[in-house]
């Protein structure tokens, strides 16, 4: 008598519910893998009904209005600024802010730098694709020496437009920082590597710790002018060589 | 009998947002209004507020907007050069409905100015709106009692309306000291704030998005129509002046904030003269008082704008009285010393109405 | 070979960027399907050697994949 095995069917990964889709990113851009992974990281530690998302004034913007907390978007830049605001007035409130690589490093980056000195107890998450994306991929802070973009036409040299940027790096040394790493997720390993890193700075604002700032280096290949299977090469060969992953700073609850 | 006290113009500012429920404040240092964040920092704390120093305007109505999203009463306060760098987070707010008060207290000239000089040069720069042609209220006072009353009266359009509001004073409205009542104002209802941001625990776990970036709407146009119905709606319903010894006049000055103030002694002296000299008197200098102006200069038949700057204000009584009567103007070049702290008196202004008369 | 996992794509949310084919370590997508936006979309062009891992779900920028697995249980 062969014996009766009883097969269950399980959900193993479905949809999340966002409040739009589909999300208004180009084929094969990373914004929409790091959105759904902060997704799950809010799900998992139940943080959504506290949630307020304060999205960037670029292609973060749209994950800010797709994600099924409250949100607000659109300014280009000044996420720090409001979300330092925002969590000063409603402390048990859960606020973070995500935004470009130019709004941290340029036009955001004295805010940015401010929150950090201030020791905001807000998470900030950088898109760090290395260019503007939605305005056509010009010239970023963090822009890699001689990649070519609308405004660096025979490839960035640093006698016009200076060194790659490295804001987590920049902010570690300050007392105000509990936090501060950079991530990626061109590879599925990664992908749960970086994941760990958002849970690790979402606590660090639950345990009132300060400042946490979380890089993730991503895609962009439309203006890249890569496929995005090609992307996750140019990210192992250009990118992770000039942007170093892993944590910068990591303030213990004891250590103070 | 209400309590009196003596107090600045710029204390004032600050004790009558705290009248009016507003227990957060940000702002970055500028003279000749820095006094007012002296007040919050040393209040705020006591009542469980929030004082947040800024680096640099910019950030400062940024955070402003972002305490705002929590639906709390918050408030700025700047002079000249830093309204100027606030003018991308103003138009953000004003375009996503988000409600708060911010008190501009000018300063003479453009560029640095004069470091905080008495000046009425900002005039158009407030208001004309902000980019995207979205219009704000403006409030203007002419004095230490105003200051109370208008700043808790800007608190309630800015709910009421679901707009950002300013009050407008300047170096001498900021720095002189009068006696205040501490009278207690109730301007009426206003609408729940359902829109804003706290969590979607807070609404039933239905979460809110607000969002400026007018782009992703499906119909900008409706967008504009809603913008100017509510305008409509201000201006039908919180436009207002003053008029001062008009009814018999045959001479109308028009002036508004502390040139207003020189303009009603001037007044005064001129009527113990025998001469009917009148005086009109903005005081939301948006929504402009037209219609009212313009029946006063027809009635009148003559007026002297004045206003200590090379002249703005006259631009909106010309455009009031449509040319039907002759305006004058008397600004900048009557003060009484070429220096900064030069000021238009009541002495020069009656000598401009009797060459007028 | 009881099936071990499943794989259901979104025809209305792929854009066809075939991260999903890159990472599926059993290479069970393939990009062979015209989708209703006239691209060349994911498709789960080999069932049978599906696990259910869900990678092809995670990494999907989209999420236009629902990944299922089939656990086969002894009845105790």
């Amino acid at each position: 008598m062969i014996e009766e095995t009883a097969i269950t069917k399980n959900l193993v990964c479905k949809t999340p519910a966002f409040r739009l889709l589909p999300l208004g990113f180009c084929a094969g851009c990373h914004y929409g893998i790091i959105f759904r992974l902060i997704d799950e990281v809010l799900e998992e530690m139940e943080l959504k009904g506290i949630t307020v998302c304060i999205g960037g004034g670029g292609c973060s913007a749209m994950g800010a209005m797709a994600m099924d907390v409250d949100a607000f978007g659109g300014p280009h830049g000044p996420g720090t600024a409001i979300a330092s605001a925002l969590k000063r007035v409603c402390p048990d409130n859960f606020i973070f802010a995500i935004q470009g690589d130019g709004e941290q490093g340029a036009i955001g980056l004295g805010s940015f730098v401010a929150a950090a000195v201030r020791g905001e107890n807000i998470t900030i998450i950088t898109m760090n694709n290395a260019c503007y994306g939605m305005t056509g991929g010009q010239l970023a802070p963090t822009t890699p020496l001689g990649m070519v973009t609308p405004t660096t036409p025979e490839g960035r040299d640093q006698e016009m437009a200076g060194f790659p940027f490295h804001g987590p790096e920049l902010v570690a040394p300050l007392r105000g920082v509990a936090y501060a790493a950079r991530g990626t997720v061109h590879t599925p390993a990664n992908r749960q590597r970086s994941k760990k890193m958002v849970k690790t700075a979402f606590q660090k604002q639950l345990q009132r710790l300060g400042f946490a700032v979380v890089e993730f280096i991503c895609a962009c290949p439309t203006n890249w002018r890569l496929s995005p299977v090609d992307c996750a090469r140019y990210i192992e060969e250009k990118m992770i060589p000039e942007f170093p992953l892993g944590e910068f700073k990591n303030v213990e609850k004891n250590e103070g | 009998m209400t309590e009196r006290i003596l107090h600045t113009g710029n204390d004032t500012v600050a004790r009558a947002a705290i009248s009016a429920g507003c227990k957060h404040y940000f702002a970055y240092p500028i003279t000749p209004q820095s006094e007012i964040a002296h007040y919050m920092a040393r209040e705020l704390p006591k009542i469980g507020g929030c004082f947040l120093q800024s680096e640099g305007e910019y950030a400062a109505a940024y955070m402003l907007l972002g305490a705002a999203l929590s639906g709390e009463r918050v408030m700025t306060s700047t002079s000249s050069p830093g309204l100027a760098l606030m003018q991308e987070p103003l138009s953000m707010m004003v375009t996503a409905e988000i409600p708060a008060v911010v008190v501009e207290t000018q300063r003479l000239g453009p560029g640095t100015g004069t470091g905080g000089q008495q000046g009425q040069t900002d005039y158009r720069f407030v208001t004309r709106g902000v980019y995207g042609g979205l219009h704000y209220p403006v409030l203007a006072p002419y004095s230490v009692s105003e200051i109370f009353e208008f700043v808790q009266l800007a608190f309630h359009i800015a709910d009421k309306y679901r707009i950002l509001t300013m009050v407008l004073t300047d170096f001498v409205l900021g720095r002189m000291t009068e006696y205040l009542e501490l009278k207690t104002f109730d301007f009426g209802p206003l609408p729940e704030k359902d829109w804003a941001l706290k969590g979607k625990a807070h609404k039933g776990g239905r979460s809110n998005f607000l969002f400026t970036v007018t782009g992703m709407m499906l119909d900008i146009t409706g967008f504009f129509q809603g913008q100017q119905e509510k305008s409509k709606r201000i201006i039908d319903s919180e436009t207002r002046w003053e008029t001062y010894k008009t009814e018999d006049a045959d001479f109308l000055i028009v002036s508004y904030g502390y040139s207003a103030r020189m303009s009603k002694g001037a007044v005064n002296t001129a009527r113990a003269q025998g001469i009917k000299a009148g005086l009109f008197r903005p005081i939301t200098l948006w929504p402009f008082p037209r219609e009212a102006l313009q029946q006063e200069a027809l009635k009148a038949g003559k007026v002297l704008v004045v206003e200590d700057s090379p002249g703005e204000l006259v631009e909106d009584v010309e455009l009031a009285v449509q040319g039907r009567v002759p305006v004058h103007f008397l600004g900048i070049q009557a003060r009484h010393i070429a220096r900064a702290e030069g000021l238009i008196l009541p002495e020069r202004i009656l000598q401009e109405v009797r060459e007028l008369l | 070979m009881p099936k071990k996992g499943e794989i259901i794509i979104d025809e209305r949310l792929c854009k066809g960027c075939a991260l999903c084919v890159m990472f599926c370590s059993k290479k069970c997508i393939s990009m062979g399907k015209i989708g209703p936006g006239g691209i060349p979309i994911a498709h789960f062009s080999d069932p049978e050697a599906c696990t259910g891992c869900g990678v092809c779900g995670w990494m999907c920028p989209d999420m236009a994949i629902e990944v299922y697995e089939y656990v086969a249980r002894r009845p105790l």
